[in-house]
């Protein structure tokens, strides 16, 4: 016991008595023991009690989570010769039996409900949309617009876009021009899905670059939303904003949108070399056979990854009236244009494959290998 | 005789949509929560349909038709493929290794079941 | 003659304490912007849905490349754990380094493998390759084994990235275990940064004493054993705090080599991976940021903070301690062959901070506490020491370095909190006690060993070519 009386003492006194007496170095070193220590030993306590609170709450949290599961699986299993509404209200008492009042419980039904709309359509879908409604959760959903977090923000308009509440397609409209990125994004991506008259507005006034991220979600939502009316997209390939221009690319060719096809032969000269690849790539997908001139003429001033793409582009179309091209292309320097004319060859079926036969018999061993990697069918690229 | 069904699919709330609502077709249902357990189970027994999503953990959907459909025991039990939009490639590749069917989330559980019974041979109960 | 003593005690005493000070001074600012940089992640991605990149057709192709050495045991749940990623445009390139033992035969057996013909674009010079196979199995058209002559890791790698015919490479360690979402986190950086990324790193975890089945992490547990255990704290605190930090102000040099994601483009401009170092992981960040200065282009090297890649770590002091000796002179060949960097303001930032600050903390911190250790005893022995200074002094460091380590700990907390016992946690927090005193001499110790190895020549742990590719991570701020 003494020892301890003594250690007690000792530290007391290094931090009292003593203190001003050292050289400062030793003060500021006692002094910055004493806050390290004071911080470890509330951090510790801070992390003890953080995961003691979180043990109850995720007790509790589970005990609910089973009511809410079972509860909405057995939906899934009602007949299917109810109309909706009697199958609404059968359901309704059972959820409103619930404790909504308590945020956290509200919370999670309206997770699990959000999660369940989004896996089923049809008579499933439609119940449990009425059942979102007429338990007034939709409410919150709209007042989450107002509040000042951008994450809170992009929570409503997902569970709005879920939801299909088209009547808030104005509401949401206001964030399509928002300078926080990815609440912007939602937004247009929503808005997409909601609005009845304009859905790409956004595209016209986009004067922020899109990062590719965001492109390529809104490309997802575009193409897999039914009912969208579709544009024409080759109204945005003269944009300023090159991210814009890419989105559109990459849009009309999931659209085989032929119209564009003048427009993106100009674009052939675009001094951004990811635009002038998607374009040269979009005319093989759609085997644009008419401006198959302009994709030779342009080749030779190119700088090898383009040249790449011309030559697979001319693959894809595939007219035969370049094979001869294609042909020469087989003796370049590079190893990779090399390869990738006698996958363009290989493409135009079988004229294609008389002529790999024939470069095979008479050309350098490195060809040659090339020509049979080509024709391995266990071999994609 | 009930038919048996493996489910295979690792998202809780699918699986037990989708296990609730085929048991009470009157199915006797089975389900994994991966592709690994899925393959012991159809080595353990046979079953008279396999619905399983693409993107599993451990094996993925693809291999497991390849499984079921190089094996000469199980050559003839149906497959059924659960996909999200979007893995049409995938898709295609299922079905060149012999695939059945594919359903494309989100579906419509009463469409599920009409195709189920289509799949299964002997009638349910 | 005292006099002399005193004074130089007085001046022992004192680089002590200003040496620490700056020391401690830079780590709180580090795990300030480390805090920073984790909040903002985590807020910017908690509303991300990667299904989107999954399905889209748009996302970047992927090849994965993974070298093997004698893993003939446990290759085959390895591979098909990989080819069970979650991404849709990506394949995955095995790379044989030679093998003496059955991995080939093992593999082509299992996979229905065939040799295929094909063409290789030597963009990097290799060892000779023996073969390339392809699966008779569709279920596994993903899969690309290389079958080359020994090499080593860097020679493997670079063998896979002429294979390789997609946009980005992943580079991991074919016993590693893969989170499923891997891929998906890691390719996000790519498609969402004003600036060219040129890389991003994963976070890798220890995976000792957790559950494993097929090549995949079923729940994760705190080691039974102490040194695989300091290491999860060690590891916590490097990742969390030191590479999210550098990866705020865009300064990383290392990407660890168990788990990194680049550009090919670059890699093979700069001539991917230098089999002349065993630093081979660091070196290629080094002479890619390098790149990239040289040719003006704006560019960022990111970490992901989530646990992707769990990896067994050295369980023995002896394994460990050869491992950290190796890391070590992996160091030192990398800021040799870099030197020219050193404040060099041409290369801004990297020269300036990064490179600096590897010099100062990583390389030189060890032997610098050495020498003070050294200079201390000799102190003591002659009898010049006040013991009560001395004590304060060593007690700051060390109740600095709890401290430290405890903000790691409820970093992870407030994370991912990966330790979901609530003994693994105390336990956790107990290595925070017990590491200043116990596990961190042994990694002086280890470190001057390197050193003496590598100004001695003596690289007593095998030839390069014969070493596994037990190179996990490299030690971090």
């Amino acid at each position: 016991m003494n020892s301890i009386y003594s250690v007690v003492d000792y530290l007391r006194d290094l931090f009292t008595t003593r203190l001003p007496y050292f050289p400062s170095n030793i003060r500021s070193a006692l002094i910055i023991i004493l806050f390290c220590a004071i911080v470890f030993a509330e951090l510790y306590m801070y992390i003890a009690v953080r995961r003691i609170r979180q043990n109850a709450a995720k007790r509790k949290k589970d005990k609910w989570n089973d009511t809410i599961s079972n509860l909405l699986a057995n939906i899934i299993i009602y007949g299917d010769d109810d109309d909706t509404e009697t199958i609404i209200n059968h359901f309704l008492p059972q959820f409103k039996k619930l404790p909504l009042y308590r945020p956290f419980i509200k919370k999670m039904l309206t997770k699990e409900l959000l999660e369940y709309h989004a896996n089923f359509i049809g008579k499933t879908a439609d119940v449990l949309r009425g059942l979102y409604l007429r338990l007034n959760l939709h409410k919150e959903a709209i007042a989450k617009l107002k509040s000042n977090y951008w994450e809170k923000k992009i929570e409503g308009i997902r569970e709005i876009t879920q939801m299909n509440l088209r009547t808030e397609a104005e509401n949401i409209l206001q964030f399509t021009d928002e300078e926080n990125g990815q609440l912007r994004m939602e937004a247009q991506a929503a808005f997409v899905k909601l609005s009845d008259d304009n859905p790409f507005r956004f595209l016209d006034r986009a004067r922020e670059r899109i990062l590719d991220w965001h492109q390529l979600v809104l490309f997802e939502v575009i193409t897999k939303t039914k009912n969208v009316q579709i544009p024409l997209f080759s109204k945005w390939l003269s944009s300023k904003n090159d991210s814009v221009v890419m989105l559109c690319l990459k849009l009309v060719n999931h659209y085989q949108q032929w119209d564009a096809i003048p427009l993106m032969v100009l674009l052939f000269k675009h001094e951004n070399l990811k635009i002038r690849a998607r374009a040269i790539e979009n005319i093989g997908k759609m085997e644009a056979e008419m401006v198959e001139e302009n994709l030779f003429e342009m080749y030779f001033n190119q700088p090898i990854e383009i040249k790449l793409n011309v030559i697979e582009a001319l693959g894809r179309i595939s007219s035969g009236n370049y094979l001869d091209f294609l042909k020469s292309r087989t003796y370049s320097e590079n190893f990779k244009i090399r390869m990738a004319a006698l996958y363009a060859i290989k493409l135009h079926g079988p004229s294609g494959e008389d002529l790999l036969s024939k470069i095979y018999h008479d050309s350098t061993f490195q060809n040659r290998s090339i020509v049979e990697h080509v024709l391995d069918q266990r071999i994609k690229n | 005789m009930i038919s048996k069904i493996l489910i295979v699919e690792d998202e809780v709330l699918m699986l037990k949509a989708l296990e609730f609502r085929l048991r009470k077709d009157g199915y006797e249902v089975h389900t994994a929560a991966d592709g690994a357990v899925a393959l012991d189970l159809i080595q353990a027994q046979s079953f008279d349909l396999i619905i399983t999503d693409i993107m599993l953990p451990f094996v993925g959907g693809l291999e497991i038709v390849s499984k079921v459909k190089g094996n000469p025991q199980t050559k003839d039990t149906p497959v059924i493929m659960l996909s999200a939009v979007g893995l049409e490639n995938i898709v295609l590749e299922a079905f060149q290794l012999g695939a059945d069917d594919f359903i494309t989330k989100p579906f419509n559980l009463s469409e599920l079941s009409i195709r189920v019974r289509k799949h299964v041979k002997q009638p349910s109960i | 003659m005292s006099l002399y003593y005193f004074f130089f005690e007085e001046f022992l005493n004192n680089a002590i304490f200003y040496y620490a000070l700056i020391v401690m001074f830079s780590y709180i600012f580090l795990t300030f912007l480390s805090a920073v940089e984790m909040k903002s992640y985590l807020r910017k991605n908690s509303y991300v849905d990667y299904k989107a990149i999954l399905v889209s057709p748009h996302a970047p192709s992927v090849s994965i490349l993974a070298p093997a050495y004698n893993e003939e045991a446990s290759i085959i749940d390895n591979v098909r754990s990989l080819l069970s990623l979650h991404y849709s445009n990506f394949e995955v390139i095995i790379i044989n380094d030679g093998s003496s033992d059955n991995s080939m035969a093992v593999l082509i057996e299992h996979f229905g493998l065939e040799k295929v013909k094909f063409a290789l674009n030597e963009q990097i010079k290799t060892k000779p390759l023996r073969g390339i196979y392809k699966s008779k199995d569709p279920a596994f058209s993903r899969l690309t084994v290389v079958d080359k002559d020994n090499g080593g890791k860097s020679d493997a790698l670079n063998m896979g990235i002429n294979v390789s015919g997609k946009d980005l490479i992943l580079c991991i360690d074919v016993d590693c275990i893969v989170e499923q979402d891997a891929i998906l986190k890691m390719v996000k950086p790519f498609l969402d940064e004003g600036k060219r990324v040129i890389a991003t790193g994963g976070v890798v975890r220890i995976a000792n004493s957790c559950e494993v089945r097929d090549g995949r992490l079923i729940s994760v547990n705190m080691p039974d054993k102490i040194i695989p255990r300091f290491q999860v704290l060690e590891y916590i605190r490097a990742f969390l705090m030191g590479r999210m930090a550098w990866s705020r102000l865009n300064g990383l040099l290392l990407i660890s080599g168990a788990m990194g994601l680049f550009d090919k483009e670059i890699v093979i401009k700069v001539g991917g991976y230098n089999h002349n170092t065993v630093g081979e992981d660091m070196e290629l960040v080094v002479r890619m940021r390098r790149y990239m200065h040289d040719q003006d282009l704006r560019y960022r090297v990111v970490y992901t903070p989530d646990p992707l890649c769990w990896t067994e770590s050295p369980s023995s002091a002896t394994i460990l301690g050869r491992q950290r000796n190796r890391w070590t002179r992996g160091t030192m060949e990398v800021l040799w062959l870099h030197k020219d960097l050193f404040f060099n303001p041409r290369y801004g930032f990297l020269g300036l901070l990064s490179y600096p600050y590897w010099f100062f903390f990583e390389w030189l911190a060890p032997i610098l506490e050495f020498v003070g250790l050294f200079c201390f005893i000799i102190m003591a022995i002659m009898g010049y020491i006040n013991w009560e200074f001395s004590l304060i002094l060593f007690s700051m460091v060390y109740f600095f370095a709890i401290m430290l380590s405890t903000i790691a700990v409820l970093f992870e907390e407030m994370s991912y909190q990966q330790y979901t016992k609530g003994s693994d946690l105390f336990r956790l927090l107990g290595m925070a006690v017990l590491e200043p005193i116990i596990y961190h001499p042994l990694t002086v110790y280890w470190a001057i060993r390197g050193n003496i190895d590598k100004l001695t020549g003596k690289t007593s742990w095998g030839t390069m070519t014969r070493t596994g590719f037990k190179t996990k991570i490299k030690q971090a701020a």
